[in-house]
């Protein structure tokens, strides 16, 4: 009997839990949740707003905290040279260092046009387009511990230090147009023949042929100038200068005052890895307001805080203990700042210059069959994968490639595999697959044996699991059975063609300027597709003897190719660019079909009770740093 | 006895030197992938992959690596004494890592165990000396409950609960107590009491069946026989026996969660040793994982030799096994 | 206490004292239905896992077929509008998970996964100790050296973060690893748990062949000429079998916890196979479980339940074995 009584507490005591929080939950249930957009709506970003926030004039001073989600994930170890992080640009553009042109940091097509940053203005190109003269500004000066102008000869040393292989360069192929590149990537020569500097303030460039984006390449940070007597401590170091970088911008390292320039360097202090993960930015002294237009720097100090929970960090936002965030709000807190008056305001979505998509192996059955792709592209609900974001508000449908603000709005309701709400269309899904060689028996299923088991790649993110299930079911509509890996890191797994992997779920593509030959060249291009770290993940444009190099097996003969397309593009300018690059869009989407596109995610983007002005950079797709103001 | 703690110590140093190799394979040379790949960029390029590969070493053979890693270990390193090398990811000291993370595993392994010792025991205690009541039944019942329920659901409902719906505790993180005690106290009071509670229970139960076990042997009924009070039998004989297991397990028990207290850390979000080091394997920065793996090891195996030397001292005849 | 007694470390283990045969009036396993069939909360455990053992083959299906929902298919109006899942109702008993699937289907089929591979990699796991502990304890010398060995060496390696290698390595091929012989998913899973599990068991059998070998009953058998195995066979195995099926039965609910683990920390079946552990690990990653009190509370009181009856079961079998214990 009493071992009854024991058991009889145990159930109380679970029910009583139970009770507790039905109880307690139900005050904040699911039921408060309000449909504002039906679900699939794919007018491009109508919930995307001014790109900015304001509460009263801004006021200078304070200290503005960002929770960075998980890790800083740099990819050089914040050494600009090599640096490709999209969220360390962030820092760079804003903050910490200024290149030869630069921009407004500002929302919207405004924040992507050119202005002259070290430079007085955005050159135009002489002898046809192959020669580039920047004149540099006065009265740009280093911070600590160099303390002098900066040169034209800094700059140059910037670059050299790019084309060197052994410094770690991870964007030079943008400028091998530039004369003598080559030589130096190939380890034939030390410095660039093309640039020149002629004096302390003109720098000049040289290139092979004309390049139409050649200002827009020179606005990336690995560009901007490092002073020689600190750079030749980390030659043939890529990673190490990171802790030691040199500001030419409005602010610097905690502690750069603290350091000498000379080998050996003492790491400065606000570059923190080890003890609690932060990158911590101070005035820059030698900083003169009145070189920078668009800078605005009302904040006294930057204070970048790794944290491992993304709830965490929301809650912390909310709270007012950090002002911002590098993380991605998850579906409740997009709800919970959605659905509450006066939270709304602060949370700002905004336009991301980006597509995810699934991709699929040209080369690998059943993906090698064109039918089948359509197929795909007409039964994936991309409106629960919407949902599975956290619905409108984190982003818009994809319904091509490239997203339409890059064409300027071009495209916009371009949309190919158009099905009701966007939740695909299993009539027209299946008329496409009977069209299909692995659907013999045109039952308007897959049913060859490649079908089965087909091999997709997941991530293991939260939003992952949340779309696989969505994802496996609709291609089981179609007859493919997936045999789904979630790996961590997928991207590793993904880049290595000789892994032959048929599906990918995880690809994201975001802009590294703004003009799709950024999406084209580096996704499509059959020329450019190696053996690790590949990111023509289709396998687009691939040859037998390209294969045969890189290791993958499978269809490999008439795979389709783009490469003549993307050559004459990036060849033409203005509008006719734009148009070419449109064409290739749709020569893509219905003729070699290398991916189902689901999503052009917004920057969502949430700030702290204490911000009184924000507003989004467009060129960097993140924070305007330099525009930010809290009270 | 020494020669006894001598060959002791050897054996341990045999044993890290293994879980050294073991980890090694399992992380050097199972196939998870080229760790060069997740530490170039967006759209890296053969040559730049060969440098970072170079950098990080991966471009030897896996008994070059390990002769290095060893003989880093022996030598030191630019940051001193273990040497235990670099991150891949930010080439930081993994040595300072590990110093500034340790402390937080620390305080949650000792904050726990006192209290899971302490309630354990006692709970064990008053229910064997009142065997067959009702206490005895809830304790045991309670205790039953603990052992069965995973921690992280435990984590997340207490979370749930005293975070979210009742606002006693702070939420997830860890505060140091050097910044703010009262911080530190309301961050670790949720994740020490949910680790205690999982000890408590098998503590309570052992320490119930052990003291059971020792009430009923005949020297006890000796003692009882004599006329000594009861209190004085429990107490001074009885529970004398029955803790020198338990004391010995406990000292084990702290050591494994050193490296082993991954799923509290990871809900609660502290950011210690465990949970640094699954981060670390999930994202292939191998000497991160080494060296926590070391620190863990370690631990264990010289609780281990504690234990062992404990043993020799109480009882003669394992000294000569 | 008049030795050291032999006990297990690992947080599943509970003291457990060396039995010494005694003399009966009744024969042991008459004595052992006697007070276990007495012992109502064992009884209950007991009912519970054959309840739970339907479950697992049946439960899933048949809760499909009332429900009508198929375990993966996912119901777009069962999440709202901001992607969060809704809760109980009348068709969605348990209500939804956050891809809109129905969790009481998805919940009957997680028993099938947690028993699975609880049972499965239990029942390895005693296979492997059984063999090691017998050899070691029986012949000693060598063989129980290397044991304990490496017993010493298996019990310092952090078992997690191993598990984490092991596992995330072998599920980025299609192929796995070993060849081959560890498929990605739940071979893999359990292939892990094994590794940790087996020396557990393998330290008492050890334990109990080191005192089974003195007795009188053995020492005769080798007079009258039997050999080695034949010791082994007809007069030491028999009387392992009682405490072995209790640790069996006591290992059980570790291997499913760690199984739980695993999957909490992303690493156990993949995504389309139901794991409680995997629906709970959802529920905490993307900060559900403050707004989705279901997905905590169901899963988790599946796998309470079912660790619950295992204890309670292993206990009763327990006490009902050792003769000398008074409950």
């Amino acid at each position: 009997m009493k071992k009854v009584l024991r058991l009889a507490l145990l159930g109380a005591a679970v029910i009583a839990i139970a009770a507790l929080a039905s109880g307690c939950g139900s005050k904040k249930s699911s039921s408060g949740g309000t449909t504002t957009n039906s679900g699939g709506t794919k007018s491009a970003n109508s919930v995307v707003g001014s790109g900015s926030f304001s509460n009263g004039s801004p006021a200078k001073g304070g200290t503005y905290t960002i929770g960075w989600e998980n890790s800083f994930g740099f990819t050089n170890n914040f050494d600009p040279t090599g640096e490709y992080l999209g969220n360390a640009w962030g820092l760079y553009s804003n903050l910490m260092l200024r290149s030869l042109v630069g921009y407004k940091h500002q929302p919207g097509a405004a924040g992507n046009e050119l202005v002259g940053d070290l430079a007085t203005e955005a050159p135009t190109p002489t002898d046809n387009g192959l020669t580039y003269t920047y004149k540099i500004r006065s009265g740009v000066k280093f911070g600590p511990p160099v303390n002098r102008a900066v040169t034209s000869k800094d700059v140059a040393y910037a670059m050299n230090r790019l084309a060197n292989p052994k410094d770690g360069g991870q964007y030079s192929f943008y400028y091998t147009v530039i004369k003598g590149w080559d030589a130096v990537a190939n380890g034939k020569a030390t410095t660039v023949s093309g640039i020149s500097t002629p004096d302390n303030n003109t720098i000049v460039f040289h290139l092979t042929k004309a390049a139409g984006d050649f200002n827009l390449r020179m606005s990336m940070p690995a560009t901007a100038p490092i002073p020689e007597e600190v750079g030749k401590c980390f030659e043939g170091k890529p990673g190490d200068y990171g802790r030691d970088v040199v500001s030419s911008g409005p602010y610097m390292l905690q502690g750069a005052d603290k350091v000498t320039a000379s080998c050996p360097m003492k790491p400065m202090s606000g570059y923190d890895g080890a003890n609690g993960n932060h990158i911590i930015l101070v005035r820059n002294p030698n900083y003169d307001q009145s070189t920078d237009q668009y800078r605005k720097n009302y904040i006294d100090s930057f204070k970048f805080v790794v944290n491992s929970n993304a709830d965490d960090i929301f809650a912390k936002v909310q709270a007012g203990q950090y002002d911002d965030e590098v993380s991605t709000p998850t579906p409740k807190t997009i709800r919970q700042y959605a659905t509450t008056p006066s939270l709304k305001p602060r949370m700002i979505p905004n336009v991301g210059d980006r597509t995810n998509y699934l991709s699929m192996n040209l080369t690998q059955p059943p993906f090698d069959d064109v039918h089948v792709r359509k197929a795909l592209n007409f039964i994936v609900d991309k409106a629960a994968l919407q949902k599975a974001w956290g619905g409108p508000i984190p982003g818009s449908i994809a319904t091509h490639i490239v997203p339409p603000v890059l064409y300027n709005n071009g495209l916009a309701e371009y949309d190919p595999y158009a099905t009701p709400n966007e939740a695909g269309d299993v009539g027209k899904a299946q008329a496409e697959m009977k069209q299909s060689k692995y659907d013999p028996g045109k039952t308007g299923k897959c049913t060859a044996s490649a079908c089965k088991g087909v091999l997709t790649i997941a991530d293991t993110r939260s939003v992952d699991k949340t779309m696989i299930p969505i994802l496996v079911e609709d291609a089981a509509k179609i007859g493919l059975k997936l045999t789904v890996r979630s790996i961590n890191g997928a991207y590793t797994t993904i880049q290595t063609p000789s892994k032959n992997i048929p599906l990918a779920e995880r690809p994201s593509w975001g802009k590294d300027y703004a003009d799709p030959y950024t999406f084209f060249a580096e996704l499509f291009d059959g020329g450019a597709i190696i053996k690790s770290g590949n990111t023509n993940y289709s396998l687009v444009g691939i040859t037998p003897a390209k294969a045969k190099e890189v290791g993958a097996t499978g269809s490999i003969d008439n795979v389709p190719t783009v490469d003549p397309d993307i050559a004459a593009c990036s060849a033409k300018l203005a509008s006719q660019r734009t148009t070419c690059w449109e064409n290739l869009d749709k020569k893509l989407m219905e003729q070699v079909v290398p991916w189902v596109p689901y999503l052009w995610p917004n920057n969502v983007f949430i700030i702290g009770p204490n911000v009184t002005h924000w507003n989004y950079d467009q060129f960097t797709d993140g924070p305007a740093y330099s525009s930010v103001s809290k009270k | 006895m020494t020669f006894y703690i001598a060959r002791r110590l050897l054996w341990t140093l045999v044993v890290v030197a293994c879980v050294i190799g073991i980890t090694f394979v399992v992380f050097y040379l199972l196939p998870a992938g080229d760790p060069a790949l997740r530490f170039a960029g967006k759209n890296p390029n053969p040559t730049e992959l060969a440098l970072i590969r170079h950098r990080l070493g991966l471009d030897q053979p896996w008994y070059e690596q390990f002769g290095r890693f060893t003989w880093r270990f022996f030598t030191g390193d630019k940051y001193g004494w273990p040497g235990l090398g670099y991150t891949y990811a930010s080439g930081s000291s993994v040595k300072a890592i590990v110093l500034a993370r340790a402390p937080r595993t620390l305080l949650l392994i000792a904050g726990a165990a006192f209290l899971w010792l302490v309630t354990g025991v006692a709970i064990g205690v008053l229910s064997a000396v009142k065997r067959r009541s009702l206490a005895d039944r809830a304790a045991m019942g309670f205790a039953l409950f603990g052992i069965s329920t995973p921690v992280f659901w435990l984590g997340l409902m207490s979370l749930y609960i005293f975070w979210s719906q009742l606002g006693w505790t702070a939420g997830t993180g860890y505060v140091s107590p050097l910044d703010s005690p009262t911080g530190f106290i309301s961050h670790m009071i949720l994740p020490w009491s949910v680790l205690a509670l999982l000890y408590a229970a098998f503590y309570a139960r052992m320490t119930r069946n052990n003291l059971l076990e020792t009430l009923g042997e005949d020297y006890i009924r000796t003692a009882r026989a004599k006329g000594l009070s009861e209190r004085r039998v429990i107490f001074k004989h009885g529970l004398r026996a029955s803790l020198t297991p338990i004391v010995t397990m406990f000292g084990l028990d702290m050591a494994l969660l050193v490296g082993g207290a991954v799923i509290t850390e990871s809900v609660f979000n502290i950011q210690g040793l465990g949970y640094t080091a699954i981060n670390s394997a999930l994202q292939q920065d191998l000497p991160l994982v080494l060296g926590i793996v070391l620190v863990a090891s370690v631990a264990v195996a010289i609780a281990n030799l504690v234990v062992d030397i404990l043993y020799a001292f109480i009882d003669p005849r394992v000294r000569y096994a | 206490m008049t030795q050291p007694p032999d006990f297990d470390v690992s947080p599943g283990g509970a003291a457990i004292a060396l039995p010494t045969a005694t003399i009966a009036r009744k024969s042991p396993s008459q004595l052992f239905w006697e007070r276990f069939s007495q012992d109502k909360a064992a009884l209950a455990g007991g009912i519970v896992i054959i309840l739970l053992i339907f479950i697992a083959f049946f439960g899933g299906p048949i809760a499909e077929k009332i429900t009508g929902h198929p375990q993966n298919q996912t119901y777009s109006q069962m999440t709202d509008a901001y992607g969060v899942p809704l809760g109980p109702n009348g068709t969605f008993w348990f209500g939804a998970d956050s891809s809109g699937r129905d969790l009481f289907v998805l919940t009957m089929y997680g028993a099938r996964t947690s028993l699975f591979v609880g049972i499965v990699a239990s029942g390895i796991a005693l296979l492997i100790g059984l063999v090691f502990g017998l050899v070691a304890g029986f012949f000693g010398g060598l063989s129980d050296t290397v044991l304990s060995r490496f017993g010493d060496v298996l019990l310092a390696v952090p078992q997690i973060l191993i598990a984490v290698g092991v596992v995330a390595a072998c599920s980025t091929t299609k192929s796995g690893c070993l060849g081959g012989l560890l498929q990605p998913g739940i071979t893999v899973v359990i292939a892990v748990i094994v590794l940790f599990s087996w020396s557990y068991i393998a330290r008492i059998v050890r334990g109990y062949t080191l005192s089974l070998r003195e007795k009188e009953f053995v020492e005769s058998a080798r007079a009258a000429g039997a050999s080695n195995f034949r010791i082994l066979w007809q007069e030491i195995l028999p009387n392992l079998l009682g405490p072995l099926i209790v640790y069996a039965t006591l290992l059980i609910p570790t291997n499913i916890l760690f199984e739980a683990a695993l999957s909490y920390l992303g690493l156990g079946v993949p995504a389309t196979q139901a794991s409680w552990g995997s629906i709970l690990s959802q529920v905490s990653s993307s900060g559900l479980y403050n707004v989705a009190w279901w997905l905590m509370l169901f899963p988790g009181a599946f796998l309470i339940l079912t660790t619950l009856a295992f204890n309670l079961l292993g206990d009763g079998l327990r006490d009902a074995f050792d003769v000398r214990s008074e409950r």
